[in-house]
């Protein structure tokens, strides 16, 4: 890495340098009369500086990842390269500075260039997300058999070996905590939406729809804490203990609690959304014949946008699946398969976070197994949210 | 069928009710959201209030030349060697000191009236020393920490009874503990070390700041606005403006929005195998902390900023073009600088989001315990190669801690956390208004 | 032909008066819509509303079944009574009311259900029917008064909004008859079909005269030759003239009136 910084900076270097060059030149060409040129001096500047910094830049990134894959250190040798490149496309860009050459054109490829890199960096960021993942799943299933990966119902990690990764219970709790939070979170959401776009005054709105927003963008970390400092105990004080159910204060019932508080904003602003694309008429049609608002709510404007809004609830699954510090916080520690919603359980996300974290070997199979089960994340949530805009989408195309 | 309007029949009065039942379901959810918002924000705000306020010992230290400066000639390398061991006595002295001038009675001894002092205490004194040699001979009066649990005495977190049962204070510290505060020695006052000392150990939660993590969280906000502004407008201007509509820019929006729901967590697991062990950045460096929230802020920043660009009319285009200048020139010269508004406010959001992420950052080693403040550059770890830690992180490593004093600060900290939050979405909101356009 | 029109002006002197309406005022926020109407409207009669576009007609149509009341910032002032009875009274419930005036809208908006469902959902909601052989009556019954019924009888089951545009509209129309309403009111009903759909809707609302009072808001004079009987002109929120239809198009009293019908303003 070290060693390509040097031709890098002497190469920015030489674009800064080049721009005030060429302008120079560009007049020079002219004459002093920029009225003779097809391009602006301006522009023959932007475009030495471009095609001296982007091909030589392009070099470094690839030069950096060669190296890391190759694990060498870059040599003199691709110093030299970059060097080059960017010395080529400065005595290039100057050389060609003509009075009928068009530096515009050459300077909007260049920008052009940049505009298509930088977008396909959401495309790489996905690869590298399946790929890293990928790669250490494949190493954990070269030393732990998959069938017991995906069918045991026992999770105890142990690191003198001999281990046991069930991924059974994992899923268990965490699809419990998600049920928990839907089930809060749905119908309270779902109302909330209803009320504020059919009935709400619009000074109630103003007031309830940014305080909603506002639980939207709490951190989960908040909400983590709020789990743990407040709701777990109250839970176990007021619930758990007096009802015979466990003494835990963190518990599925906690953090799904908590999930769900988080997921009413996601939920009422998805439904709101989609409640609102029903077209008036449709509601009008239903009040014309005499339906009260909430027949026609029920009756026509529920059903109308009944596959946007299951939409709408599979992204608040996705979420609740992926949510990782309410868990951590809330839910507990322990791999359990139970159905004692105040009995703490854990869940995939809160697995990767103590497998990953502290010190890790990336040789032994209760690190690696962190890979497989951020894959199994992966796949679940790509899938939830994969069939939920595409129901969403062809949802919205039917009311445009 | 001739029945008069005026009189509702059964049935009407029945639906009547089920409508008046709906309608009060849609307002009691209302009250369920608002009243776990004000819930949610109080009980944070009532249990980390407190930790801007610490409790301070006023105590005037005799700095003998003896123990701070054995060589006697006032040299910072030679007096380094004294510990904080070393200066544990003098603060001892003359904590006792003062308890005897006035006139307070105690059957303590004087290690147990050692303890309310904060252990931080003697570091705080030797540091003034090393400043500042001069000073050795003389007498100073210091502002010292007392010790978590005469503090958490003073919060009312601490009774005569808990501390009967505890074993790192007793009732009879307490009761010196209030005499030091009659006499004006104790005070409560507001904490700025909060904001600017770093973390610190388990056994000094009263010297626990959130310094280091504030400074932290900049860094990766710096890294996080210098990349995902210009890679999110420039692909945003791509999709938007330039790409052919065809499978593979189909792909790419896609992709973005699905991006924009993967579960932050695994942003963390590809951090963590990328950039840290692919690439061998620093652990726990903010610049591994930005490269990851720059990733996973792109989706966010990418769809406000299309979403901004595409409010702007075609007409503006077609005005730009008419006149001769290029596809490249309207855009840039029309079109981005009137979506300009609306890019800005979807960066603060996204940044705002970034700023709370938590998950993402424990994978890559941001839970570690670090006590020295991260330089920008240095020549051996780079630009933002330092091992930090972030705010929301020092949140939840504060959770972690058995001490209660902990959770104290961990409220504390979100109460900080969430004031840079409103800042931000102020202004984005300030922004959203006053540059709000209608076409 | 004349002979018929003079039936007509002879059934139409013996009517009951079905809606009066005096005082009427609309506003919209600031906006004062409708100003100060008086108006009778006759049962088994057609009365159509005309007028240049914004000229108040759809919204004092709005008043009759209180669809104004769904929009925040209407306010309607004045004496509207059905049968004798203020239909703005704090007694009446307005969902009494719509079922007693059905409304028929511009656009066909049939709802995202089947056919079938799309008709009983009235009934239904209504009580109107004490078993299922009662609805599938008042279905059929209403489907065929809307001459729908050859049309739709093998496809009850499919959805409403696969219909064509005019079969969509007299969904429609079959959906505000299942109600058993006594008075139907129409939103320019044929505006967005096509001429054949059109003369199969007018066609239609010749046949509803029999039982019920209709009242339509048209933009076209042609139509409201056509089907009315009688007609109000509205002109900027002021009801200009009311009378028989042929009186209105042949003997127009008012000048403004006589500019419309020969298309001087409008």
């Amino acid at each position: 890495m070290q060693s390509l910084t040097t031709p890098l900076l002497f190469v920015i270097a030489l674009a800064v340098i080049g721009y005030f060059v060429a302008k120079s030149r560009a007049m020079q060409v002219a004459g002093g009369d920029i009225r003779l040129l097809v391009s602006l001096p301006r522009q023959h500047a932007l475009s030495t500086t471009l095609a001296t910094l982007v091909p030589a830049c392009g070099a470094v990134l690839l030069f950096a990842l060669y190296s890391r894959i190759a694990g060498t250190t870059p040599g003199w040798f691709l110093s030299l390269v970059i060097l080059g490149l960017g010395v080529t496309g400065f005595a290039l860009s100057l050389i060609g500075i003509k009075i009928e050459s068009r530096a515009r054109t050459y300077s909007e490829r260049w920008i052009m260039a940049l505009l298509i890199f930088s977008s396909t960096i959401a495309i790489m960021t996905t690869v590298g997300i399946v790929f890293s993942m990928l790669f250490e799943t494949f190493n954990f299933f070269g030393q732990y058999d998959w069938r017991d990966f995906f069918f045991s119902t026992t999770w105890s990690p142990n690191f003198r070996g001999n281990s046991d990764l069930g991924i059974i219970p994992l899923l268990w709790g965490t699809l419990y905590v998600s049920f928990i939070a839907l089930l809060f979170a749905v119908p309270i959401g779902l109302f909330a939406a209803i009320y504020l776009s059919e009935y709400a005054s619009p000074r109630m709105r103003s007031v309830a729809k940014p305080a909603i927003e506002i639980l939207a963008g709490i951190p989960t970390i908040v909400y983590g804490l709020f789990a743990l400092i407040t709701v777990g105990p109250l839970l176990r004080d007021y619930f758990a203990e007096p009802m015979g159910f466990g003494q835990s204060a963190s518990s599925v019932m906690t953090a799904g609690l908590v999930m769900g508080i988080m997921l009413i904003p996601f939920v009422s602003s998805l439904s709101d959304d989609i409640i609102n694309a029903v077209p008036q008429a449709m509601r009008d049609g239903s009040l014309g014949l005499g339906a009260t608002p909430s027949e026609t709510i029920r009756q026509v404007v529920i059903p109308a946008a009944l596959p946007g809004i299951v939409g709408a609830i599979l992204l608040a699954a996705s979420r609740a699946i992926g949510e990782t510090m309410i868990v951590v916080l809330g839910a507990g520690a322990a791999a359990r398969l139970s159905l004692n919603p105040f009995e703490a359980m854990t869940t995939v996300t809160v697995k990767i976070v103590s497998q990953l974290t502290g010190d890790t070997d990336f040789a032994s199979p209760e690190t690696l197994v962190a890979f497989a089960l951020g894959l199994t994340l992966f796949v679940i949530t790509l899938g939830l949210n994969v069939f939920a805009l595409y129901i969403v989408r062809k949802y919205r195309e039917q009311y445009e | 069928m001739t029945n008069s309007l005026l009189q509702s029949d059964a049935r009407t009065k029945k639906r009547n009710a089920a409508e008046a039942r709906f309608r009060a379901y849609g307002f009691s959810a209302i009250c369920v959201a608002m009243f776990a918002l004000v819930i949610l924000l109080t009980s944070v705000l009532l249990n980390g209030v407190s930790s801007f306020q610490q409790t301070f010992v006023t105590l005037p230290i005799e700095l003998v030349e003896e123990r701070v400066d054995k060589q006697g000639n006032r040299d910072r390398a030679e007096m380094a060697k004294t510990t904080t061991i070393g200066y544990a006595p003098l603060l001892r002295d003359a904590f006792v000191a003062e308890i005897e001038s006035l006139g307070i009675e105690t059957e303590l001894g004087a290690r147990d009236l050692a303890d309310m002092i904060s252990k931080e205490a003697a570091a705080t004194v030797r540091n003034r020393v090393l400043a500042d040699p001069t000073l050795v001979g003389q007498t100073i009066e210091f502002d010292l920490l007392a010790s978590g649990r005469i503090d958490a005495y003073f919060k009312g977190d601490v009774t005569m009874e808990s501390a009967a049962l505890d074993g790192n204070t007793s009732p009879e510290a307490l009761m010196v503990a209030q005499a030091l505060a009659d006499a004006g020695i104790m005070e409560t006052k507001f904490n700025w070390g909060f904001f600017t000392r770093p973390d610190a150990s388990v056994q000094r939660p009263e010297a626990a700041g959130l310094g280091v993590a504030i400074l932290g969280s900049i860094y990766m906000m710096l890294v996080v606005l210098f990349l995902a502004l210009p890679i999110g407008v420039a692909s945003s201007i791509y999709l938007e403006e330039f790409a052919p509509k065809n499978r593979i820019t189909d792909i790419i929006e896609v992709n973005i929005s699905n991006l924009a729901a993967v579960p932050s967590i695994v942003y963390g697991i590809l951090g963590l195998a990328i950039f840290i062990n692919f690439m061998e950045f620093n652990q726990s460096s903010p610049l591994v902390g930005g490269l990851v929230l720059t990733l996973m802020t792109l989706p966010t920043i990418i769809i406000s900023t299309r979403a901004a660009l595409k409010s702007v009319p075609p007409s503006i285009r077609d005005a730009a073009l008419g006149v001769g200048a290029s596809k490249m020139q309207s855009v840039f010269h029309h079109v981005l600088p009137l979506a300009a508004p609306g890019i800005l406010t979807g960066t603060i959001i996204g940044l705002a989001q970034a700023l709370g992420e938590t998950a993402p950052l424990l994978l890559i080693g941001m839970v570690a315990f670090v006590r020295e403040y991260p330089a920008a550059y240095t020549p051996e770890a780079g630009l933002f190669g330092e091992a930090s830690t972030a705010l929301p992180v020092q949140v939840f490593n504060w959770t972690q801690r058995s001490d209660p004093a902990f959770v104290e600060r961990a409220s504390g900290a979100i109460i900080t956390l969430l004031v840079f939050l409103l800042i931000m979405n102020a202004v984005a909101i300030y922004l959203r208004r006053r540059f709000e356009r209608r076409w | 032909m004349e002979d018929m029109i003079h039936m007509d002006r002879a059934m139409s002197a013996q009517q009951d008066i079905k809606i009066s309406a005096k005082g009427v005022q609309v506003y919209y926020g600031d906006n004062h819509a409708i100003k100060d109407v008086d108006v009778e409207i006759e049962d088994k009669t057609v009365t159509a509303f005309i007028g240049p576009s914004g000229c108040g007609k759809s919204t004092f149509l709005r008043c009759i079944n209180r669809m104004n009341d769904t929009i925040d910032v209407a306010r309607v002032t004045g004496d509207i009574r059905i049968d004798g009875e203020d239909i703005y009274d704090p007694k009446v419930d307005p969902v009494q009311l719509r079922a007693k005036v059905g409304m028929v809208f511009q656009k066909p908006n049939p709802f995202p259900k089947s056919i079938y469902d799309n008709v009983a959902y009235g009934p239904k909601i209504h009580g109107l029917a004490r078993n299922k052989a009662d609805l599938d009556e008042i279905v059929e019954k209403s489907l065929r008064k809307a001459a729908l019924w050859n049309e739709a009888k093998d496809r009850l089951d499919s959805p409403g909004t696969g219909l064509s545009g005019g079969q969509q509209q007299r969904l429609c129309i079959a959906r505000a008859i299942a109600t058993a309403p006594e008075v139907l009111l129409m939103d320019e009903p044929c505006s967005a079909l096509d001429p054949i759909a059109t003369a199969q809707v007018e066609e239609l609302i010749d046949e509803l005269r029999q039982s019920y009072s209709v009242v339509i808001v048209t933009h076209s004079m042609q139509q409201a030759a056509r089907v009315s009987q009688r007609t109000a002109f509205f002109h900027l929120g002021n009801l200009v003239e009311y009378d028989t239809t042929d009186k209105i198009f042949t003997n127009p009293q008012d000048p403004r009136t006589e500019s419309y019908i020969s298309g001087r303003i409008g």
